[in-house]
């Protein structure tokens, strides 16, 4: 399984962040998304496709209509990483606030 | 906190210098974090040893050292070698003892395009964390 870094670009900005609120709560075109925004419509596909390369989002065509909807699996991805460095630090200050206790009691 | 930050804070029961010596001498990190073979210094380089296996697991450069207050290093570790976060360290003394604050950042700006995420769940890494824990 592999994840990117362009998944950690795409996450950092607050317009990205609230399309992808939006479509957390149901799947949508550009054109709906672009409804919530005071932005042009060229404006919001260039976040679209930053979602999109860092696999956050999908894009599915509906007969000529284009569907973008959250890609679980890319946040499932995103997460392992974080979880990864998550259980890392827990173990390392566990070990240290033990070792700490074990050698300053006296 | 940005998706990249991540940060944790521990107590420990002893003054500032002391919990500083934890963070920094050599003989200290061994016990609870991986073997240096120096004490950390400001601006230079460091590796960190498992303490059994001898690999190579954690490496960078210290980039700044506030004696008893704060320390910042860049890290990279085994299972990600191509990719270069920061971790800050901040030392509060308080009532008791010091608080320490650990700050990971910086996976937004890794080198790497892509990296394997199943290759930080090896036999070899995970085996080390049960030692840890053992300590």
């Amino acid at each position: 399984m592999q994840t990117n870094v362009t998944t950690f670009k795409a996450l950092g900005d607050p317009t990205r962040q609230k399309i992808l609120v939006l479509l957390a709560g149901q799947d949508m075109t550009i054109g709906e998304v672009v409804d919530h925004f005071d932005m042009t419509r060229a404006g919001v596909k260039k976040h679209m496709k930053l979602l999109e390369d860092g696999h956050l989002i999908s894009v599915k065509a509906d007969g000529r209509e284009r569907i973008n909807s959250l890609n679980r699996a890319g946040f499932q991805t995103m997460m392992q990483w974080i979880a990864y460095f998550d259980r890392f630090w827990d173990d390392k200050l566990d070990a240290l606030a033990s070792l700490v206790n074990e050698e300053e009691k006296e | 906190m940005t998706p990249t930050e991540m940060i944790k804070t521990v107590f420990l029961p002893v003054n500032a210098k002391v919990a500083w010596g934890y963070l920094t001498k050599a003989d200290k990190l061994a016990k609870w974090f991986h073997a240096p073979k120096h004490d950390l210094q400001n601006g230079q380089d460091y590796e960190l040893f498992g303490t059994e296996s001898g690999d190579k697991l954690c490496w960078g450069k210290v980039l700044d050292m506030q004696p008893y207050t704060s320390l910042t290093y860049s890290f990279a570790v085994k299972p990600f070698p191509g990719v270069q976060t920061e971790v800050h360290w901040a030392l509060d003394e308080i009532e008791g003892g010091t608080r320490i604050t650990m700050r990971h950042i910086g996976l937004e700006t890794a080198g790497a395009d892509s990296f394997g995420l199943s290759m930080a769940f090896d036999k070899g890494w995970d085996g080390h964390f049960t030692e840890m824990r053992d300590i």
